[in-house]
């Protein structure tokens, strides 16, 4: 009975947490992921080194660099929808997106926008793939026989872009030489 | 209950837990249930000619089907199976006699030795055709005549080079169509070569030769889609299949269009329009369908409503009136109901 309780909060917070979670528009209606980030301790020259590495290196199987100047990152790339049951799931689509990073001495910013919707089927093999390559922009107004599985994606793409920002603060705020150097800690049983 | 409930929590944490530590992605589960409803405008379920939906006036069941996939690293496994109708004794083959069991569409496993090469083994859906087995693969609810006297499914083992994006390539020996185990030996090869000349069009051109039905045969296939716009798709599947010994009847050619024109954000209406030839083998004269079918896809969420009406001709007269006197049309409605999840 306990279990049942903490599964109906549970559940309700997700819910609840998940519906307050939505998309800024920019000037233009487009929906954006917009954040501005101070960074005291890093150089600009820095920022823009990782900003790179994070397009070209952590995030190359889904990112590709459009251009480079030097206070700015401009690139493309696509993120996963799941469709979860549980504990599994399977990819129900993708979204693209723009992304573009530009840093200044003592802060940078970033933003994800242009995003478009692509839905996956499943082939004779049994693997989710795209089902069409052009994609519906995320602002657009469904019917009502869609309103729902469009919240979800909704939903869905706010979250994974949400931990795709937090991603990208966390690396652009770490130092890849220092982490390198850590070592594996070595625990020897020879004297106790 | 509590009991029930641990061992969710249990397996949950397991699953988040290997999660962390290993590249594992996590267990796919994904499926399909259809129904359908079918009136045969000469009251006669025997005029139905090609797979499935071959019920009049009854609210029958296609099939639920249940795909579990798994990735660890560079390998990873399908298993699929399918029970209902559609999945078992209208499948081929059913895995136990009598019509009664299930039938596994597909059953592999695959390792991806680079980004580009990759080697598949084990019992798959086709890589001829257009449509599947799986109503969620295909627009239309009933099947084409292609579909129907092709392969459905091959077991071997194949490898596949992805040269680009643009172009793959894929060879294989297989058993003979449709059997879990070889009555013949792996006595078959296959290819199929992918092109993607343009964003949004793929084709396909396959070949399989060696054991099939009627005995040894070649079959060549070409299967196309082209996305032209956002609402506009256009689809296409010619083949030709020749037996060796010519005397044996099954050896067949034809094409099938497929354009399809979303009219609205849920709905999309689609035309199939079908020659298929069945070729004269010793004393059996060739003969030839037209078919024309006429659906909609209407979506909500994982639900698919697909109303279709279907029109077949042949002049040899193999369809029936209503008094059971043979006619040269037979004609159908049916609204199905498929749900994917």
């Amino acid at each position: 009975m306990k279990y049942l309780l903490f599964i109906i909060v549970a559940t309700f917070s997700i819910q609840l947490s998940a519906q307050q979670k939505q998309f800024s528009k920019d000037d233009n209606g487009k929906f954006i992921y917009y954040k501005v980030v101070d960074s005291q301790r890093v150089s600009k020259d820095t920022l823009l080194q990782r900003a790179k590495a994070f397009v070209n290196v952590a995030y190359k199987k889904s990112m590709v660099e459009e251009s480079v100047t030097d206070s700015s990152v401009l690139a493309k790339g696509t993120i996963v929808i799941d469709k979860t049951i549980l504990v599994a799931g399977h990819p129900s689509g993708e979204v693209s997106y723009n992304f573009v990073f530009e840093a200044r001495n003592g802060k940078y910013r970033f933003w994800l926008t242009d995003m478009l919707f692509i839905p996956y089927q499943r082939d004779r093999y049994g693997n989710f793939v795209p089902t069409t390559k052009i994609g519906v922009p995320l602002e657009r107004t469904p019917g009502k026989l869609n309103a729902g599985a469009w919240k979800d994606i909704l939903n869905s793409t706010y979250l994974k872009v949400e931990k795709f920002g937090d991603d990208f603060k966390k690396y652009l705020a770490t130092s890849r030489v220092e982490k390198a150097k850590k070592k594996v800690e070595t625990i020897s049983t020879k004297q106790w | 209950m509590k009991k029930l409930l641990t061992a969710i929590f249990a397996m949950a944490s397991t699953t988040c837990a290997l999660a962390q530590e290993t590249t594992t992605s996590p267990l796919e589960i994904s499926g399909s249930v259809d129904t359908y409803f079918k009136y045969d405008f000469a009251k006669n379920p025997l005029n139905a000619k090609t797979s499935f939906v071959t019920d009049h006036n009854s609210v029958s069941l296609g099939m639920i089907d249940i795909a579990l996939k798994k990735k660890t690293g560079k390998a990873s496994f399908v298993g699929e199976l399918s029970f209902g109708p559609r999945g078992q004794s209208q499948s081929i083959p059913d895995a136990a006699a009598g019509g009664s069991s299930f039938n596994i569409q597909n059953l592999y496993v695959n390792y991806e030795f680079t980004n580009e090469f990759s080697m598949t083994a084990g019992y798959m859906g086709t890589f001829i055709g257009y449509e599947v087995i799986s109503p969620v693969g295909n627009f239309n609810y009933s099947t084409s005549y292609l579909f129907t006297n092709g392969p459905f499914q091959n077991a071997g083992i194949k490898a596949t080079y992805k040269f680009s994006d643009k172009v793959s390539l894929m060879a294989g020996l297989f058993n003979d169509w449709n059997v879990y185990s070889a009555s013949r030996g792996v006595s078959a090869i296959g290819g199929q070569l992918m092109v993607a000349p343009v964003e949004g069009w793929t084709a396909y051109i396959n070949a399989l030769l060696g054991a099939g039905f009627g005995g040894y045969g070649t079959i060549v296939d070409l299967t196309t889609a082209y996305q032209i716009t956002e609402k506009f798709k256009l689809g296409l599947n010619a083949a030709n299949y020749d037996i060796k010994d010519s005397a044996v009847p099954g050896s067949y050619a034809g094409a099938a269009l497929y354009p399809q024109y979303a009219v609205l954000d849920a709905v999309t209406l689609g035309l199939r329009g079908e020659y298929f030839k069945f070729k004269a083998a010793g004393a059996v004269p060739a003969t030839a369908f037209t078919a024309v079918t006429l659906t909609a896809n209407i979506k909500s969420g994982g639900l698919t409503f697909i109303p279709e009406v279907r029109l077949d001709h042949n002049s040899d007269k193999p369809f029936f009136k209503e008094g059971g006197a043979a006619a040269p049309n037979g004609g159908q409605f049916s609204l199905a109901a498929v749900y994917a999840f």
